[in-house]
C-alpha cells in the first residue's frame, strides 16, 4: 500500500480524499494557492505546500510544480480528484515518467475512452447503442443534411472537442441546416479552437442515467449501479440520485452489461462512470465515458455501503476487486444536492466573500461532504461548489424528506447560495413523482415563481413574515450602532455627542 | 426606536427595544413582544407568539436584505434612519441616471459599451468574470452611456460603480 498520497485538488473533493488516506492509514499531502492558504484542505492534510498564484493554470494546472511537490515531500501515489487535471492524460504520463502511481485509469485508456468521437466509436465497435449520428466529424455539409433528413429531425450539431453547450446547435428542418452548421462551428473554433462538428439525433426529454463501473488491474471489471442525473441547469447536474426513479432491474442489467463491455473494449482501470441518455421507451444510448471519481459518487457509496476512494486507492495498488457485480445489492434510496455560492434570484450570479456564519446540518440519513467553514473567505476563483449534501431513506419520500429537512437546516451567511432553489425543486410534483428530464429544470425556472403568500398554512405563513419583518428590523439597528460605534472608537470624547444626538434622532422617529 | 420595515408588499413598523443580550421587539403595535438574539453574524433567533424562528439575514448589493428561515425567503428593504431623508431624494434624482454596480466581485473581462453609446434595456454592458464564470452586465433602462468607469482586465469589488447609462 502506498505510504503517501499527493492530493492534486482543492475543496471538498481534496477533504474527501483526506479523509480516505486518513482512514487508511496514508499521509496526505495537500497542494494550495496564494488565496487557498487558510481553506480546508490545507488545514485538514498532513501536509500541504504551496503551488503558486490565485488562476489555476498557475498552479493547480502546473503539472511540473505538483511533480515537483510530489518528489519534495515523499509521495508514492497521485489522486486528482474531479476537475482540473482528473481527464488530462498528461498527468498519467508525468507520473509514470517521475515513478509515481497515477490513482486513476491508464494514459492510453483515458485517451480511447475521454474524448467524444473516440468514445463513439469503441461503444460501437462493442455493441453499445449510441445516439444514432455521425462517428466522425463532418467533412462535407451536404451529406451530414442528408442524413439528418433521412435520421428526421429534429437533430443535433456538437462539437467534436466540445463540452458545457458552446458550439451546440438544435436544428429542426433542412432549411435551417446550412446556417445552424455555420453557426455551431464558428462557435466551436472561439470556444476551443477546432471547429469539427458531428451530428445526433436530438431526443426528446431524456433521462441522463450513468453507470458506476470499476475495474481492477486483474480483468475484472464491475458495475455498481446506476445514477439517475436528470435535474441540470445548463447541462450541469444539481440534484443526483440512485436507484432511479425510472430504471427496472431487467434495464439496470442491460445498460451495467453495455458498460461493463465498454469498459472492457477501453482496457480501463479504476473507476469510471458511462453516461447514457434514456428515451421515454427506456431505450438507452451511450453519451459518453467520465474517466474520472464523479462529484456524485456519494449516491452510490450510501446505496452500496462502499467506500469508492478507498476502491480507487485499493486498486492502484494492484489489489483485485473483492466482489462480484452480482453480490452488490443497492440499498434503500440516496439523493445529492450540490450547494453553490450563487445567488438564484439574482440570475445565479457568482457569490464569493467571507461566510460570517454557517450551520451544517447533521442527523439521521444526512452526510455533508464539505469544503467550508464559518470564517473562511470563498474565493473568487475556482468553481463555487461549497458542499455537497447527501440524504439516505428506505424509500425515495424518507430520503426527500430528510434532505429537505437537512436544507431548512443549512444555513450560511455573508454569502448567497442556492439552497433556496433546492426547497423549491423539492416540492415540486413532476419531481416528487420522479417525471423529469435533462431540461425540466431549465422549464421550470423559465417559469414564473408562485408568490409567498402560496406557501402552506396561511397563519404559520403570517407569523413567520412578521418574525422576518422584526429580524429585518433588528439587523438594520444593530448595523446603525455597530457603525456608530465604529465611527467613535478613534475619538471616543467627541463622538458622546453624535451617538447621543443620533440615539435622539432615532426615537424622534414615528 | 421605531424602524420601517418593507417586506411582501406591504409596510410594517417595528418598535424596539434594547435589553440585556438582545432585543424586545413589537410589530405593528401588536401586543405579543418578540424576543430577538444574535446567534451569530446575520443570524438571529427570534422567539415570537411561542414559535421558534432563526433568521439568516443577507444584505444584497442593491440595498435590500434577504430573509431566509425554514423553507421560506423574503425580501426586505430598512431605510436606516441615519440616512432616511437622505435617501429619500437620492432615490427621486437617480430616476434617470443609473449607476451600474458590480453584483459580485470580479474581474471585468470585456467592455462592451463605450461613453456616448445609445443602449437599449437588457442591452449587454460589460463581461464580470468570476468564480470561473463569465456573466454579462445588462443595463436597466434604455438610454446613453455617460461614463465608462471598470477598465478591462480591472478587478472590481461588489457594488463598486462600473458605469453610468443616463
Amino acid at each position: 500500500m502506498f505510504k503517501k498520497i499527493l492530493i492534486a485538488n482543492r475543496g471538498e473533493i481534496a477533504v474527501r480524499i483526506i479523509r480516505a488516506c486518513r482512514e487508511l492509514g496514508i499521509q496526505s499531502a495537500a497542494v494550495f494557492s496564494d488565496v487557498d492558504r487558510k481553506a480546508l484542505h490545507v488545514r485538514l492534510a498532513d501536509e500541504a505546500y504551496p503551488v503558486g498564484p490565485a488562476p489555476s493554470r498557475e498552479s493547480y494546472l502546473r503539472i511540473d510544480k505538483l511533480m515537483d511537490v510530489a518528489r519534495r515531500a515523499g509521495c508514492d501515489a497521485v489522486h486528482p480528484g474531479y476537475g482540473f487535471l482528473a481527464e488530462n492524460s498528461a498527468l498519467p504520463r508525468a507520473c509514470t515518467d517521475a515513478g509515481l502511481t497515477f490513482i486513476g485509469p491508464p494514459a492510453d485508456a483515458m485517451e480511447a475512452l475521454g474524448s467524444k468521437t473516440a468514445g463513439r466509436q469503441l461503444a460501437r465497435r462493442a455493441d453499445v447503442p449510441i445516439v444514432p449520428g455521425t462517428n466522425d466529424p463532418i467533412e462535407k455539409i451536404s451529406d451530414a443534411q442528408a442524413l439528418a433528413h433521412s435520421m428526421s429531425y429534429p437533430v443535433l450539431l456538437k462539437a467534436v472537442a466540445g463540452g458545457g453547450g458552446k458550439g451546440m446547435r438544435l436544428v429542426y428542418s433542412d432549411a435551417e441546416f446550412e446556417s445552424a452548421f455555420r453557426d455551431a462551428s464558428s462557435e466551436a473554433m472561439n470556444a476551443f479552437g477546432d471547429d469539427r462538428l458531428y451530428l445526433e439525433k436530438y431526443l426528446d426529454r431524456p433521462h441522463h442515467i450513468e453507470i458506476q463501473i470499476f475495474a481492477d488491474a486483474h480483468g475484472r471489471v464491475v458495475s455498481l449501479g446506476e445514477r439517475e442525473c436528470s435535474v441540470q441547469r445548463r447541462h450541469q447536474k444539481v440534484i443526483e440520485e440512485a436507484p432511479s426513479p425510472i430504471v427496472t432491474p431487467d434495464l439496470r442489467k442491460k445498460m451495467s452489461d453495455a458498460a461493463v463491455r465498454l469498459a472492457r473494449a477501453g482496457g480501463y482501470v479504476n473507476a469510471g462512470t458511462v453516461e447514457f441518455l434514456v428515451d421515454q421507451n427506456l431505450n438507452f444510448y451511450f453519451l459518453e465515458v467520465n474517466t474520472r471519481l464523479q462529484v456524485e459518487h456519494p449516491v452510490t457509496e450510501q446505496v452500496t455501503g462502499l467506500d469508492l476512494v478507498k476502491l480507487q486507492i485499493a486498486i492502484a495498488a494492484g489489489h483485485r476487486l473483492p466482489f462480484a457485480w452480482e453480490t452488490i445489492t443497492p440499498r434503500g434510496h440516496a439523493m445529492e444536492v450540490r450547494l453553490y455560492a450563487e445567488d438564484p434570484d439574482n440570475n445565479f450570479f457568482p457569490s464569493p466573500g467571507k461566510i460570517l456564519s454557517y450551520h451544517a446540518p447533521s442527523g439521521p440519513g444526512i452526510r455533508l461532504d464539505d469544503g467550508v467553514y464559518e470564517g473562511w473567505t470563498v474565493p473568487n476563483d475556482y468553481d463555487p461548489l461549497l458542499s455537497k449534501l447527501i440524504a439516505w431513506g428506505n424509500s425515495r419520500e424518507e430520503t426527500i424528506a430528510r434532505l429537505r429537512r437537512a436544507l431548512d437546516e443549512y444555513t450560511i451567511t455573508g454569502i448567497q447560495t442556492n439552497a433556496g432553489l433546492f426547497r423549491r425543486i423539492l416540492t415540486e410534483p413532476d419531481f416528487l413523482r420522479g417525471e423529469i428530464h435533462t431540461k425540466w429544470l431549465d422549464e421550470l425556472l423559465r417559469r414564473p415563481r408562485p408568490s409567498d403568500s402560496s406557501s402552506n398554512d396561511e397563519a404559520q405563513g403570517r407569523f413567520t413574515c412578521d418574525a422576518a419583518a422584526i429580524a429585518a428590523a433588528v439587523w438594520q439597528a444593530m448595523q446603525s450602532v455597530s457603525q456608530s460605534a465604529a465611527a467613535s472608537a478613534g475619538n471616543e470624547t467627541s463622538s458622546r455627542w453624535k451617538l447621543e444626538g443620533r440615539r435622539q434622532q432615532l426615537d424622534r422617529i414615528p | 426606536m421605531k424602524l420601517e420595515v418593507r417586506i411582501s408588499g406591504r409596510t410594517r413598523t417595528v418598535e424596539l427595544q434594547r435589553e440585556a443580550g438582545g432585543w424586545r421587539a413589537t410589530i405593528d403595535g401588536q401586543s405579543s413582544a418578540a424576543d430577538v438574539v444574535e446567534i451569530a453574524p446575520n443570524r438571529l433567533s427570534v422567539l415570537l407568539a411561542g414559535q421558534s424562528h432563526e433568521v439568516c439575514v443577507t444584505p444584497s448589493a442593491d440595498g435590500k436584505l434577504k430573509l431566509q428561515t425554514g423553507t421560506q425567503e423574503f425580501s426586505a428593504e430598512v431605510p436606516d434612519p441615519r440616512t432616511w431623508s437622505g435617501r429619500r431624494h437620492a432615490g427621486v434624482e437617480a430616476e434617470g441616471r443609473q449607476q451600474i454596480v458590480a453584483p459580485m466581485p470580479g474581474k471585468v473581462v470585456r467592455l462592451l459599451v463605450k461613453a456616448g453609446d445609445t443602449v437599449e434595456a437588457g442591452q449587454g454592458l460589460l463581461v464580470v468574470e468570476a468564480m470561473k464564470m463569465q456573466n454579462e452586465i445588462r443595463s436597466p433602462k434604455s438610454g446613453t452611456v455617460e461614463r465608462v468607469l471598470a477598465s478591462e482586465g480591472q478587478a472590481v469589488n461588489a457594488g463598486e460603480v462600473l458605469c453610468i447609462v443616463s
